[in-house]
């Protein structure tokens, strides 16, 4: 099960919503950030929010308490315009999960993405080091195909730039696939990031959610 | 689905032939007889949201804008997801929801709604995109449940025939009704909403079943790209 589960979790075709999203690329390309500078944006979701997101999908797969793992999340994701964009991602996900008749449509409306993606593959009977790698495959895809679309360029470049993050990827997924209580979610933030986004709902000239 | 559930109206067409007018035109309409949620499909900003929410024409709560990220054809159509869900929200914290009008993005004559997504959906065409738009088809003028011709009051003015091209939107829908509308025709205005309770009728007594007006063409955008999303 979890050979495909896998691969349909981190596939941009899942009707989960994917296509809203950008990752936090377009509020920081609003915000400055230049587009020969995506690579960097990319290392730095890595090394932050995207790490945060993959330890509390980790942890949640684990099963630990969502209350607790949504605490532990939430207090790693300071800004409310980052945790409500995370949510508007999880709905996608918990819509999918009620259509298919999953354990996951049970939990509550406002359960963020890393959740309902943690959830989701505790259903799918995911490995710890796949959410993980799903986790950040997708956030990270996601702001490369949003790249495309803002700062457009031979659609190759942002798979080489992927690419170039495969290994701090798979010492991204070591280090989080062995967690498994919610305390254990590395606390790395991206403050720049996060007020970029924190901008964004009053953006007025915006194509992506968040 | 239980025949209860609020009916879902879709509609399609161009950017500026006057889908955001047209609703606001059925939110001031039907308002006061018929409870009213709007979603609004944006390709860039929510502005026909805030549109809406300035008019005064419903509850600022009732109308609901997604952001469809430049794939405004695949949020009604492939990808409902977000659209679904922000017209599961109306209706669960509106229950008494009658009636959900959902703007697509505006982007050109392919794209048309999901049957998943909407229970009917009402394309739009204005005169002063030229006579000649209706003749070129495409499955929302062909197929769509109902076919708007807007803004007839232009007509002169464009040196569009605005009976004409009505007519032309009748052979090309093969019986499929054809309205031509003007916010200064009350008659026009009239058979629009009559049309419209006409199908809220229907579909709480089960007797309206959504149909596919059918699949896009590949197609061009403005940039020279042709893709079929």
């Amino acid at each position: 099960m979890s050979g495909i589960a896998a691969l349909l979790l981190a596939d941009a075709r899942l009707p989960a919503g994917g296509h809203t999203q950008s990752a936090g690329l377009e509020p920081a390309l609003l915000g400055g950030l230049e587009p020969t500078d995506i690579p960097g944006f990319l290392r730095t979701r890595l090394a932050t929010s995207a790490r945060v997101d993959a330890a509390t999908a980790v942890v949640t797969r684990a099963g630990a308490p969502v209350e607790q793992v949504l605490d532990a999340w939430a207090a790693r994701t300071p800004s409310e315009v980052v945790r409500a964009a995370a949510v508007e991602a999880g709905r996608g996900y918990l819509r999918l999960a009620r259509t298919l008749g999953m354990p996951t449509s049970l939990l509550p409306r406002d359960t963020p993405r890393p959740i309902a993606l943690g959830s989701l593959a505790r259903d799918l009977g995911l490995a710890a080091a796949e959410v993980a790698r799903v986790a950040i495959y997708d956030d990270l895809q996601t702001a490369c195909a949003a790249a495309l679309k803002l700062a457009p360029m031979d659609p190759a470049t942002p798979v080489g730039w992927l690419l170039a993050c495969a290994d701090p990827i798979d010492e991204a997924v070591a280090d989080v696939a062995k967690l498994t209580e919610p305390q254990q979610i590395p606390a790395t933030t991206a403050p720049l990031m996060e007020l970029w986004q924190h901008a964004h709902s009053t953006a007025t000239r915006r194509l992506f959610r968040a | 689905m239980p025949e209860t559930r609020a009916l879902r109206l879709g509609i399609a067409g161009p950017v500026g032939t006057g889908k955001s007018s047209l609703i606001a035109l059925l939110c001031r309409e039907l308002g006061g007889t018929i409870e009213l949620g709007v979603v609004t499909n944006d390709i860039y900003t929510d502005e026909d949201a805030r549109m809406l929410r300035a008019a005064g024409v419903l509850d600022p709560d009732r109308i609901r804008a997604v952001e469809t990220g430049a794939c405004p054809h695949t949020a009604i159509r492939d990808d409902i997801t977000a659209n679904a869900i922000a017209i599961e929200d109306l209706e669960s914290d509106y229950p008494a929801t009658e009636l959900v009008l959902i703007e697509s993005g505006g982007d050109n004559l392919t794209a048309t709604f999901s049957p998943a997504l909407v229970d009917a959906q009402i394309f739009v065409l204005d005169v002063a995109g030229g006579g000649d738009v209706v003749r070129k088809g495409g499955p929302g003028i062909a197929r769509a449940d109902l076919l708007v011709v807007n803004k007839t009051d232009l007509a002169p003015h464009v040196g569009v025939d605005a009976d004409r091209m009505r007519r032309e939107g009748e052979q090309a829908r093969e019986g499929r009704p054809v309205i031509a509308l003007s916010r200064n025709d009350a008659d026009s205005i009239a058979a629009l909403t009559s049309w419209v309770r006409h199908l809220l009728a229907r579909h709480r007594h089960g007797e309206h079943v959504a149909t596919d007006p059918g699949p896009m063409a590949p197609h061009f955008h403005a940039d020279g790209t042709v893709h079929a999303h």
